[in-house]
């Protein structure tokens, strides 16, 4: 009874790795291929299936009519990603913990009210954002600048930062912060010496979020810069050309995604030590 | 309505238990008679609610059968049970009426309108919550929602037997009191079984006509609650059961006697008996306290009174250094630092071995 | 010296009441009374947790009512066991400690002198997760202590633990705290006999005003109120709507009580209240058995009157079957007579009882 059911776990889990896997796969070869290798079928061993050529490598690294570099891209992306990030972060973080453990009244506004103030400014479509933004950045002489990129971002990260730490706070039990004040901590105090070193889940995973939500932005990307600065998911897109590029944009794919996945395996590894879950009971 | 029985029953957590200490809860052989109120009792961490657990069906046992009225449901699950269960912490549907609330767990089942509006008013008679009926469950008491939760188990007419988690934690003492009451009462009405999951000895001993205590997974002793208090079979038991605990006093081999200099009992050595550790057990309530006499078994000086209301608790020091808790209602009249004689019938004086009850 | 006078808050659902009271360093003083009865708020108000509509809190003569949390020299003690969960069982009791200014060898030192007093000194590197729920009050309690703060609350302490445990504690609360000389030391709880057994003071709350305060034997003893009787007896205490005539007291038409040696009020309605102790087997009373409990030693029975429920406690296990008719005698010495309205008792027994 007990193998049977094992037998069938491994070989559901295998199934679903390799559908996961898969379409990776299928970028890293097709990133080594080039124009005839692609057009003749589905393949997937080198030197067998078809000769390796790395042409959609080299084109991500070279300027002029052959590709583009995208080192520069990469750069400010990885630039814009991180401080907004960071701030939106230090930002949120200090909201959530006012939110959640003081109250405030504004007329008939109260924290809830605040709570979803932030919130809502991510239910609108980004289309309707667009187009303010555009004309603020301008007003401000901050088009197409990594300055006015970091902004936008900041105002899109806040309310995620927000949310995401206004909950995890609620979920720690006021008598602790009550307990570093009788302990002899100033509220300040209290937040950076017992709160923030609990908190180190809720800052990950709102970390991550940011991250995310920054790093895969194409809309905001796309209508604010034009010449001078270019995020890394605008970059692709002037790749495509007559005939599409299978090569370079599999490759690109993959270096795209990329820090995400090496931030994803540090998180984890840091999870399964155990050292976040249980801080809290 | 059903006979329990536990059948060599034993669960462990772990895939494949070498040991006994790998058993959350270690094989028991236990009869529950229908109509009867059983109290499961011990430390956290004993295995009660372990066992309470294989009972309800939410774990399935790793050992063993558990037989309904003779029927074996070991691995039937919970819906299919006839359980009904009280929590802890009160379980309301908070946006319901009383009458909301009772009627849900009918209402589930496809009961007929006329038959459930008969139903909850005979379960809310039986509750006294008649006149409560209309209003929202959320503005009772918390006893009141206790009921409730207990209620809805009863509404069921094929209910087989009542579980109770620690049902009395979040009460106040005397409204536990009324609670208690109230169940029995509830019990004797219906006939229905009741198992009550506690650490509460007091609550045990007051609520069931037949207590198991446990500890570390083990089965320590089951019985009724004159039984366990009046004969515990090991220190333990008469640790865990009483308030204080049975006092211990170490006895030495003297001529093939056991004696000690506190008290003037002795207890014939066991002829067949190689135990390191020779001690009597008794009960702080079986100690009284008088003026010294020459018929006294023992003097020894108050050290401490302790004013529990009704009745006190004093803490004496006799000869040899020894330290005794006797449990008395005329602590008001004596004082610290005089000496009482003290008297001891010699049935309510325990032989332990190696702390089991000799026999 | 703990003053405070007319503390009365608006905020919280449970609010205080214009609570008056003069506590005294180096005596523990148990709080008593129901869920809700407003216990735990007195002692937030204290603190500076529950903002205050009215009063003032004076340590020492010195106004404190405005002063911060931290700068009042005061530690609290939760139901729930809080400890920091980022720091080790050692680190937890130096952080007040480290808070003072002391460095960290002599507040290790410190904290570790008092774990091992309570009696946790092998667990000094674990973190509070990794302990049982004794132990991280006990952790909680010997943070609270180590400040030697000139105030110590305890907030129901012992309600999340288990009954033995909770036995033990209570046990050795009095060693625990024996250092705290300097200290007022404030413990609520639920519990009549957990506040009769502690404190050298009892306080009784109901509905956000001190009811009652006294030694605790006087106040079981003599309760001043209906209420305070009521909250401080457990097994609870049973009232019965009774009244006076001619100098006689009746619990209804045709049951005539015993009132020897009592001094009864004019004519007319009164509450009469009956312990456990007033109740014994055999007498003129006529009862039906409801019930028959064990506990311990004793057997406690709940008898339906035609009067009204009264509760009899009797020495040893005896069989009393629940449905039975039995007869008991009521103890004149042991009735106390409250007003009908439930105020000030209108008169109390005259001898010692």
């Amino acid at each position: 009874m007990n193998k049977v059911y094992h037998t069938l776990k491994t070989i559901f889990l295998l199934g679903w790795s390799i559908f996961v896997v898969f379409p990776f796969l299928w970028a890293l070869t097709t990133s080594f291929k080039d124009a005839n290798a692609i057009t003749s079928g589905a393949t997937y061993i080198p030197w067998v299936d078809f000769e390796p050529s790395s042409q959609g490598w080299t084109s991500l690294f070279t300027t002029g009519s052959q590709g583009i570099n995208i080192i520069g891209p990469f750069i400010d992306s990885a630039v814009v990603t991180l401080i907004a990030s960071l701030v939106s972060l230090i930002l949120g973080t200090l909201a959530a913990y006012g939110l959640s453990r003081f109250e405030y009244r504004l007329g008939f506004v109260k924290n809830s009210d605040i709570t979803f103030f932030f919130i809502s400014q991510r239910i609108m479509p980004p289309i309707v954002l667009a187009i303010p933004f555009f004309l603020m950045l301008k007003e401000l002489g901050a088009l197409d600048t990594i300055f006015g990129l970091v902004l936008v971002y900041i105002a899109l990260l806040l309310p995620i930062a927000v949310w995401v730490m206004t909950d995890f706070f609620s979920g720690i039990p006021k008598e602790l912060d009550e307990m570093a004040m009788t302990d002899g901590c100033s509220p300040i105090g209290a937040f950076f010496r017992v709160i923030l070193p609990n908190s180190v889940p809720g800052l990950v995973v709102a970390g991550m979020f940011c991250l995310i939500f920054g790093w895969n932005d194409f809309f905001f990307a796309f209508t604010l810069t034009f010449t001078e600065t270019q995020l890394l998911p605008v970059s692709i897109v002037s790749l495509n050309s007559s005939v599409t590029p299978w090569w370079s944009l599999s490759a690109f794919a993959l270096i795209s995604v990329a820090p995400l996945a090496c931030v994803a395996v540090i998180v984890e590894r840091y999870m399964s030590r155990g050292t976040m879950s249980g801080a809290i009971r | 309505m059903a006979k329990i029985v536990l059948e060599n029953l034993g669960h462990s957590y772990l895939a494949d238990p070498k040991g006994e200490h790998d058993f959350a809860l270690k094989p028991v052989n236990l009869t529950w008679q229908d109509g009867k109120t059983y109290a499961l009792l011990g430390p956290s961490g004993c295995g009660k609610t372990t066992m309470l657990n294989i009972i309800s069906g939410l774990v399935a046992p790793s050992h063993g059968r558990l037989l309904f009225d003779g029927k074996d449901v070991t691995n039937i699950p919970t819906s299919e049970r006839n359980i009904a269960q009280v929590f802890q912490f009160p379980v309301i549907y908070s946006t319901k009426t009383v009458r909301q609330n009772l009627a849900f767990p009918l209402e589930c089942r496809g009961v007929s309108p006329s038959r459930i509006r008969q139903r909850v008013a005979e379960v809310a008679t039986l509750l006294d919550l008649d006149y409560a009926l209309d209003m929202p469950a959320r503005k009772l008491s918390a006893d009141q929602k206790q009921l409730i939760s207990l209620g809805r188990g009863l509404v069921r007419e094929d209910v087989s037997a009542i579980l109770l988690d620690e049902p009395l934690t979040v009460i106040d003492p005397q409204m536990k009191f009324m609670l208690r009451r109230k169940l029995r009462e509830i019990n004797r009405q219906t006939g229905v079984t009741m198992i009550l999951v506690t650490h509460d000895q007091s609550e045990a001993m007051s609520f069931a006509d037949e207590i198991v205590v446990m500890k570390d997974g083990l089965l320590q002793q089951s019985g009724t609650p004159e039984e366990l208090f009046s004969r515990p079979q090991n220190d333990f038991v008469g640790y865990f059961i009483g308030s204080p605990p049975m006092n211990m006093i170490n006895l030495d081999v003297r001529q093939g006697t056991l004696a000690t200099d506190a008290l003037s009992l002795t207890q014939p050595s066991p002829s067949e008996s190689n135990a390191l550790l020779y001690q009597l057990g008794i009960r702080p309530e079986h100690i009284s306290l008088v003026d010294q006499t020459a018929e006294n078994v023992g003097v020894g000086t108050i050290k401490k009174i302790e004013h529990l209301g009704v009745d006190g608790i004093v803490t004496l020091e006799l000869a040899a250094n020894v330290v005794i808790k006797a449990k008395t209602r005329k602590h008001t009249a004596m004082s610290v630092g005089t000496t009482m004689g003290i008297n001891v019938c010699q049935d309510d004086a325990l032989l332990y071995l190696d702390g089991r009850l000799a026999t | 010296m703990l003053q405070i006078d007319h503390l009365t808050t608006a905020d919280a659902k449970v609010t205080l009441d214009d609570v008056s009271f003069v506590f005294e360093a180096g005596k523990i003083y148990t709080i008593l009374g129901r869920t809700g009865a407003g216990k735990t708020e007195l002692l937030r108000a204290l603190m500076g947790l529950n903002p205050l509509t009215v009063g003032t809190v004076k340590l020492d003569e010195e106004d404190i009512t405005e002063r911060p949390i931290r700068a009042r020299n005061m530690s609290l003690v939760y139901q729930q066991f809080i400890n920091y969960p980022h720091l080790s069982v050692l680190d937890n009791v130096a952080f007040p400690l480290r808070r003072q200014g002391k460095d960290k060898a002599e507040a290790h030192a410190l904290a570790g002198q008092m774990l091992t007093t309570v009696g946790l000194g092998e667990f000094l590197q674990r973190r509070p997760a990794q302990l049982s729920g004794g132990q991280q009050q006990r952790v909680a309690l010997a943070r609270a202590m180590v400040k030697q703060s000139r105030i110590l609350m305890l907030d129901e302490p012992l309600a999340n633990l288990d009954y033995k445990l909770r036995e033990q504690l209570r046990e050795e609360f009095p060693r625990l705290v024996a250092d705290n000389v300097e200290s007022v030391i404030l413990y609520t709880t639920t519990e009549p006999r957990e506040a009769m057994e502690l404190g050298n003071t009892m306080i009784v709350m109901h509905d956000g005003r001190v009811i009652a305060s006294g030694a605790p034997a006087d106040l079981f003893a003599h309760p001043p109120t209906k209420d305070t009787a009521s909250v401080i007896s457990d097994p609870p205490i049973s009232f019965i709507s009774g009244f006076v005539r001619d100098n006689c007291l009746y619990f209804s038409e045709g049951h005539l009580a015993p009132s020897e040696g009592l001094l009864l009020p004019a004519d007319g309605p009164v509450t009469i209240a009956l312990r456990p102790d007033a109740i014994e087997p055999d007498g003129a009373f006529n009862a039906q058995i409801g019930l028959s409990e064990f506990s311990g030693s004793q057997t406690i029975i709940h008898l339906d009157f035609d009067f009204g429920r009264a509760i009899m406690m009797v020495d040893g296990i005896e069989a009393f079957t629940a449905g039975n008719d039995i007869s008991v005698s009521i103890r004149s010495e042991h009735i106390m007579l409250f007003a009908p309205d439930g105020g000030n008792i209108t008169l109390r027994n005259n001898q010692n009882g």
